[in-house]
């Protein structure tokens, strides 16, 4: 484990090319990092680097704030095929608000360093879409001297999901109305839940003991767990990829008046205008999904350049056509943006989707997502354009810790690289 | 599907789809990376005849060629997945039995796939498709050239070697294993290839005797029973067939060159071999290569030891290396991950592009015609609009044979002889270790 236990002295990393992400690039900018912030950005000639700083040269090198994958299944499998070591959804019942990813949380999984490796400093982890509702998403940092210190948020958001992937052979749901049926059950079964316990609340001061209505609820983790959705304290992650199921399961969040994060919405080409004018933000991915028979090679590669365009604000997902936020592909997060570039999205956008943009969705702003005075000292050093396959992540830092650029795989290529 | 392009289409198709003879057409201006011979930074390629007949700095074309200004674009040849299963739906696998070396690939062939589409607009011409990896000895592979739109016979690569697919690993192990069946180890794995060949030697000096006498002019003889199946495996043990082999721990490699050896045979290529970096140096002198993944990792036991810089580390001790796909998803941007061998381990961008084109091409058996931009090659060529070895490169036209097959300018599908029929790809390796199909 990496202890980001943060250093008290002054980290200054000097003449980089700052991609602040908030207020542009700075083509000679001085960043400096204390107690775990950043204490100040700018450009060289106006930042003054106090004497007694730790240096970190970064000429010809770019700096910019740690990426943030919104969907991943870190911690949650090791080697995907191994059943044994696979945690990624309990499978028993589709509805299971009252799981917690943080119960199976293995923190000391090789896939995070390779993670970082390549830049990512923090992710949401989840589990996979084949419940209806699976269990609560967590908010982790890919540093931390233990799995408390990576855990930054538990129950950070509840997905729903909809569509082809949550149906069962033979049992139900074995339809999209039963997975419907079974959700509004269990939003209505919670809402009374809650209302009793409110009501039970309210009367427990008062003297009449006798009056059974006074009694709370028989306590119900499921129930438990929905009781801040409800209140639409967290948002409910709406998980679809085509147009129509979007439609359906949005609608269904809105009956019951939940805060709402659209996920996947991978082919939802015909709904765009429509998802623009709920004005609630978009986890798209995976890019690389495949278009259906009807549509030309792009259809889905462009969705995020359309998305923006009108004016919607998008996280991309990692992943590949396998699925969004495998925990072994998750190092590709920055390549899945530049993709997004090649069809059209623009590049400040691309970088945002994957720094700013999420952590605003996820409620982080304050601390994550671009070189910004008072905020977390999440930073990436790269030899050029992150978004670029062919570029090489030199240093990162979190807790403004300098972490060491090793992984299970670079042991494994030092171990055999030939000898000179 | 929208009625007025079917209509369209169905027009379209009633043109002949590859005109006898196509004008002569110049790209000039192009930053032309050949893969053979480094880069040229203002390059011209003249086509005649769907060959290369020029290429460098200037070409004496005749005046009546096409020309296309590629000024501030890129030209590759086409790239070459050495390791595909589009367009063979779930049809890859004979998973009755361990050796299965008379099926062919071919017989499950379906051009109207739209995975072949897709790889072509990642500037896929030629791919090899194989068998899947549930049998220890799997059977025989199809070489296409992407031609998509055209019918079934013109995508078949002419004259291309005929390449046979072996397994070994947890694969086999998996399928046979989970039966109760042979082979359901490693021991059980080799101990099933070592009795193939010994019944292939046997089945094979019938033929040979029985050719030699006749050759001599020996009368009466009886003719020996043709089965298909050792006839395929005698074919190896001729030469006739390339040997690919789905293999990926060191060990294994080393034990699978031990079985060539001891049977006289060559093995063209290992897929996969993720761990070829751990003993690259002993299989270069065998001259056999690797298609493998550029960052694929993690999906099962025997891809754990993993490593992105594999490619590169098996190159530098001399490894003929090349990149593959194994997945309808990949083949559509193996530029990309070319590009990563640039990250990882610092290929120089020559080499890069090296292993996606002529790399498979030798992988293949088709490196003479196809892989690089030389005189005489076919011309299966990419114009992109930035480097390929970028994330932000798009495959703007796609030509084989000197015929236009994609065109991102175009709507629609973008593919100029795109006949109106396109099938949904059923499957093609999906990464996940479970479906043996694929890895």
């Amino acid at each position: 484990m990496v202890d980001t236990t943060p250093p008290t002295g002054i980290t200054a990393i000097i003449h980089g090319k700052l991609l602040t992400v908030t207020h542009g690039t700075l083509e000679d900018g001085t960043l400096l990092l204390q107690s775990g912030k950043i204490l100040a950005v700018g450009p060289a000639a106006s930042v003054k680097v106090p004497t007694g700083a730790t240096i970190v040269d970064a000429h010809g090198l770019t700096v910019y704030p740690g990426l943030i994958a919104s969907e991943s299944t870190l911690g949650l499998s090791e080697i995907a095929s191994d059943d044994v070591n696979n945690d990624l959804v309990e499978t028993s019942e589709e509805i299971f608000p009252n799981m917690h990813v943080y119960d199976a949380f293995h923190a000391e999984t090789e896939h995070i360093p390779i993670a970082r490796f390549n830049g990512i400093t923090n992710a949401i982890v989840a589990p996979i879409d084949t419940d209806t509702m699976p269990g609560q998403s967590m908010f982790i940092q890919l540093a931390g001297r233990d799995r408390d210190a990576m855990i930054l948020t538990k129950d950070i958001a509840l997905p729903m999901n909809f569509g082809a992937n949550p149906k069962r052979k033979d049992k139900f749901p074995s339809t999209r109305m039963g997975e419907i049926t079974q959700l509004r059950q269990a939003l209505i079964d919670a809402t009374e839940y809650m209302q009793n316990k409110d009501a039970a609340a309210k009367k427990s001061g008062a003297k009449d003991s006798k009056d059974k209505k006074s009694d709370p609820p028989k306590f119900d983790l499921k129930n438990e767990a929905l009781i801040p959705y409800l209140k639409g304290q967290k948002p409910v992650i709406v998980t679809a990829d085509e147009g129509h199921d979007i439609e359906v399961a949005y609608a269904l969040a809105q009956e019951f008046h939940l805060k709402i994060v659209l996920a996947h919405v991978t082919h939802s080409q015909e709904i765009l205008d429509k998802i623009a004018a709920w004005h609630v933000p978009v986890m798209f991915g995976p890019i690389y999904e495949f278009p259906h028979a009807n549509e030309r090679f792009d259809a889905v590669y462009t969705l995020p350049a359309e998305l923006t365009k009108r004016g919607v604000k998008v996280t991309l997902l990692p992943g590949d056509s396998g699925g969004a936020g495998s925990a072994q592909s998750l190092r590709n997060l920055p390549y899945v943006a530049g993709m997004a570039v090649a069809y059209g999205m623009p590049y400040d956008d691309a970088l945002k989707s994957i720094t700013l943009y999420p952590a605003e969705i996820w409620g982080m702003a304050d601390k994550l997502g671009s070189l910004d005075v008072g905020k977390t000292a999440n930073i990436v050093i790269a030899n050029g354009d992150p978004l670029d396959v062919r570029t090489d992540v030199k240093q990162v830092f979190i807790d403004g810790v300098s972490i060491p650029m090793e992984t299970r795989q670079t042991r494994l290529r030092d171990e055999y690289m030939p000898k000179k | 599907m929208n009625r007025a392009r079917i209509a369209l289409c169905l027009i379209s198709a009633a043109i002949p789809a590859a005109a006898q003879s196509l004008p002569d057409l110049v790209i000039k201006n192009a930053t032309v990376m050949t893969a053979s011979h480094g880069t040229i930074t203002q390059g011209s390629v003249w086509v005649h005849n769907g060959k290369i007949a020029g290429v460098g700095a200037t070409v004496n074309a005749p005046s009546s060629a096409t020309v296309i200004d590629a000024t501030g674009k890129f030209l590759t040849p086409g790239i070459i997945d050495p390791h595909s299963h589009s367009a063979l739906g779930n049809d890859v696998n004979e998973a009755t039995s361990p050796v299965t070396p008379s099926m062919m690939m071919i017989d499950a062939f379906d051009s109207t796939d739209k995975a072949l589409y897709q790889a072509l607009a990642g500037g896929v011409t030629t791919e090899l498709l194989l068998h899947g990896s549930a049998n220890m000895i799997g059977g025989q592979a199809v070489v296409i050239k992407n031609k998509f739109g055209l019918s079934r016979e013109e995508l078949l690569f002419p004259n291309a070697p005929r390449s046979i697919k072996f397994a070994s690993g947890e694969n086999p192990k998996r399928v046979y294993g989970s039966r109760n069946q042979l082979p359901s180890t490693r021991m059980g794995n080799f101990e099933i290839m070592r009795q193939s060949f010994e019944d292939a030697k046997v089945y094979k000096k019938e033929w040979d005797d029985y050719n030699a006498k006749l050759a001599k002019g020996d009368k009466d003889l009886v003719t020996p029973h043709r089965d298909l199946k050792l006839e395929a495996l005698a074919d190896v043990l001729n030469g006739k067939l390339y040997v690919q082999i789905h293999c990926y721990r060191a060990d294994e490699f080393l034990t699978e060159e031990a079985i060539a050896k001891e049977y006289g045979y060559k093995i063209r290529a290992f897929h996969h071999a993720l761990e070829m970096y751990k003993v690259g140096d002993k299989i270069a002198k065998d001259d056999t290569a690797i298609a493998t993944f550029a960052d694929w990792w993690g999906y099962k036991d025997e891809a754990w030891d993993a490593i992105p810089w594999n490619a590169v580390m098996s190159m530098r001790q001399g490894v003929r290396v090349a990149l593959k796909s194994d997945s309808n998803d990949h083949i559509r941007r193996l530029n990309q991950e070319a590009g990563k061998m640039v990250h990882y381990g610092g290929a120089t961008e020559d080499e890069a592009i090296a292993m996606v084109t002529l790399n498979p091409a030798w992988i293949i058996g088709v490196q003479d015609h196809t892989g690089s931009i030389d005189v005489g090659k076919d011309a299966d060529l990419v114009i992109w609009n930035m480097d390929p070895l970028s994330t932000y490169a798009r495959a703007e036209k796609v030509y084989i044979d000197g015929d236009l097959f994609f065109d991102n300018s175009f709507k629609g599908f973008g593919t100029p002889h795109f006949n109106g029929v396109m099938h949904d790809a059923e499957s093609g390796g999906s990464h996940d270790g479970s479906d043996e199909g694929g890895n």
